[in-house]
């Protein structure tokens, strides 16, 4: 996957830390973390198995947090555990979650029901699943505001257009009144993430948000939640298999391979400066097979002469 | 970082074109759904009524054997089925009796000679006062009884009303019926036993005298809806959109109300579509047990008897019935998922 910078040179998304990017370390102490994660274990009861063995991160306001790794190692349910859905005979075994310092282990039901949305939120892969299909688009966002934010419908239904605007869906009209087997998963993806940005959260995980979709929507979608990062100060979790993804938008990068956390550092760091055996093979297995490789037709032949 | 975004699409005016636009579509919707409607009821209405017409050929029955007996002269019956205009091409007696249909008159009685709409229409008032209130009662038992065990679902709540279910489902009405005869009216006295009481001599009399008829008949589409309701909604529980509802902070009340229920109704809805006909033909042994002149006793007397326009005329007002309920179901089932509509 190539990204074409400002300056107008085409780079690998993998190598290239975008340069405006401060290194993820020396922070302003005085800053509280929106989300602490702190040495999280999950156990599955069922099989009495720890499927992840200490999780830790924490991310302060207006950063965002990358975690790769293949399907299986413990992304997803890292998530899950944060947004308090873990499926059913999973649990949080060890270690603590802190949001808006908070810790997540002594909410009630309604305690979590008024952090959700309005402080934490979440997108996930295949959009479509995740919105209703019996309500039409817009009056889903149109919801979240109003039990959220206690406006009233016409204020609600003009915020939700105002959502749907912000998140660059042209004729939002139109699109509020539409289903979702009616829109393709680009835009339904855009929906999904105006749902979740609707009561204004200060922590939004997107779990494979781009991973359903081509490469094109891909990037206008990463391009969105950077720029949703930068002007509302949102702090975002990139959940990804895909590095070049992470890369794109995260200061910081988590690299997990059964349920352990093989590397953690800044962007820069993890992608130049790889420790670990798997994340080298990641960053060698994008330089190998990326697209790069097959506009540099000299190495190619090269590559196949040895074969 | 360059935000990417479609291209800006040119409208001179958007407000009135997207007002326009939206009108389309609301407008569009509800045409679509008639046309589908008139087009599903036009051509089951006009091949039913012709099958119904056909039964006469097809039976050979005769009002004059009727009237005079089976040892009628041929010239007697020839003068009486022409009274009858029996003597008339096949397709100009269709025709005749179709126009009188849509006029809502279905012909007198070979037997007696009385109005046959009148006749069915007394029944009718009977029957559908019974199947209406059974109706009523098993859609509010089965939906109050489904929605309690889908929310506490493998819990001995679910297990104990999944188990009354079968045993209901599996009861016919007129063991059911006898049972509550034997126990309300004839035990403790306190509902009529039989009989039939119009709306018109006062409510609650009424009330009383259809309320077992229409127990009995109820306890089939009670199952039906609580367990199709009951797999609807755990079905809906574990879609994705449920997590996306709770993720963006709804309450579990109104993830139930406004998430769950509409996507897991659906075919407790569609059965109830069915349940309607069988219901109306399941009650003319209810009505046998608890004494009624019926829809059902009518369309029974007039077969056995050979009263072959009045069994025309039943048959033609349960095609009406029949259709109709469905058409409303799907009307409904329309508007609560739209998904439907397109075959999602």
């Amino acid at each position: 996957m190539t990204r074409t910078l400002p300056d107008g040179t085409v780079t690998a998304a993998v190598p290239a830390a975008r340069p405006a990017d401060p290194p993820a370390l020396d922070p302003p102490a005085a800053q509280a973390a929106a989300l602490a994660v702190r040495d999280v274990r999950i156990r599955d009861d069922v099989n009495d198995r720890e499927i992840v063995h200490g999780v830790s991160f924490e991310l302060r306001p207006g950063r965002a947090v990358g975690i790769v790794g293949e399907s299986g190692s413990g992304k997803t349910l890292t998530c899950r555990a944060i947004l308090g859905i873990l499926p059913a005979h999973f649990a949080v075994s060890g270690g603590s979650i802190e949001i808006v310092g908070r810790d997540i282990a002594e909410l009630t039901t309604p305690q979590w029901t008024d952090l959700r949305g309005s402080t934490i939120s979440a997108v996930f892969q295949d959009p479509a699943s995740y919105l209703n299909p019996s309500i039409k688009v817009g009056a889903q966002i149109a919801e979240v505001i109003g039990v959220k934010t206690g406006l009233r419908r016409r204020a609600a239904r003009r915020r939700a257009l105002e959502l749907l605007t912000a998140v660059h869906l042209r004729d939002p009209e139109l699109v509020y009144d539409q289903y979702t087997f009616e829109l393709s998963g680009g835009m339904l993806q855009r929906i999904l993430i105006a749902t979740a940005i609707a009561a204004d959260p200060q922590v939004l995980i997107a779990d494979e948000a781009t991973t359903a979709l081509d490469v094109t929507v891909q990037a206008e979608i990463l391009d969105l939640l950077a720029d949703l990062r930068e002007r509302r100060g949102l702090a975002l979790v990139v959940v990804s298999h895909d590095l070049a993804v992470v890369a794109q938008v995260c200061d910081e990068v988590l690299v997990m391979r059964e349920g352990e956390v093989v590397e953690h550092g800044s962007t820069a760091d993890v992608l130049y400066h790889p420790r670990h055996e798997y994340t080298r093979l990641l960053i060698a297995e994008h330089e190998q097979y990326g697209l790069d490789r097959y506009l540099a037709g000299e190495q190619r032949k090269e590559l196949d002469s040895v074969h | 970082m360059a935000v990417s975004t479609a291209d800006h699409a040119v409208v001179a005016d958007p407000g009135v074109a997207l007002a326009a636009a939206r009108a389309r579509r609301g407008a569009g919707r509800v045409l679509v759904t008639l046309a589908r409607s008139v087009a599903i009821f036009v051509p089951v209405f006009l091949v039913a009524t012709f099958l119904t017409f056909a039964l006469r050929s097809l039976s050979g029955l005769s009002p004059a054997h009727i009237q005079l007996g089976e040892s009628a002269t041929p010239d007697a019956v020839a003068r009486i089925e022409h009274q009858w205009g029996l003597d008339r091409p096949f397709l100009a007696q269709y025709w005749t009796w179709f126009t009188n249909i849509l006029h809502g008159q279905l012909g007198t009685s070979w037997t007696n000679g009385a109005n046959i709409a009148e006749l069915i229409s007394n029944g009718l008032a009977v029957s559908l006062s019974v199947v209406v209130l059974a109706l009523i009662i098993g859609v509010l038992f089965g939906f109050g009884l489904g929605t309690l065990a889908a929310v506490r679902r493998t819990t001995w709540i679910d297990r104990a009303i999944t188990g009354f279910l079968t045993v209901f489902s599996v009861m016919p009405p007129f063991v059911v019926g006898i049972v509550l005869v034997t126990v309300f009216a004839v035990g403790l006295g306190w509902l009529p036993a039989a009989g039939y009481v119009p709306a018109s001599v006062g409510t609650w009399p009424w009330f009383t005298h259809i309320l077992l008829p229409a127990l009995a008949l109820s306890l089939d589409p009670m199952a039906d809806v609580a367990r199709q309701l009951r797999s609807g909604l755990i079905a809906a529980y574990q879609e994705n959109y449920v997590t996306g509802a709770i993720v963006r902070g709804l309450s579990p009340r109104r993830i139930f109300l406004r998430h769950v229920l509409r996507n897991g109704v659906g075919p407790a809805l569609s059965v109830l579509g069915w349940r309607f006909p069988t219901l109306i033909g399941g009650s003319v042994v209810t009505e046998w047990i608890f004494g009624l002149q019926g829809f059902g006793r009518f369309a029974n007397d007039s077969a056995q008897a050979g009263d072959v326009p009045a069994v025309q005329g039943v048959l033609v007002v349960s095609i009406v019935l029949v259709v109709t309920f469905n058409l409303i179901v799907n009307i409904v089932l329309g508007r609560v998922t739209p998904a439907s509509q397109r075959g999602v």
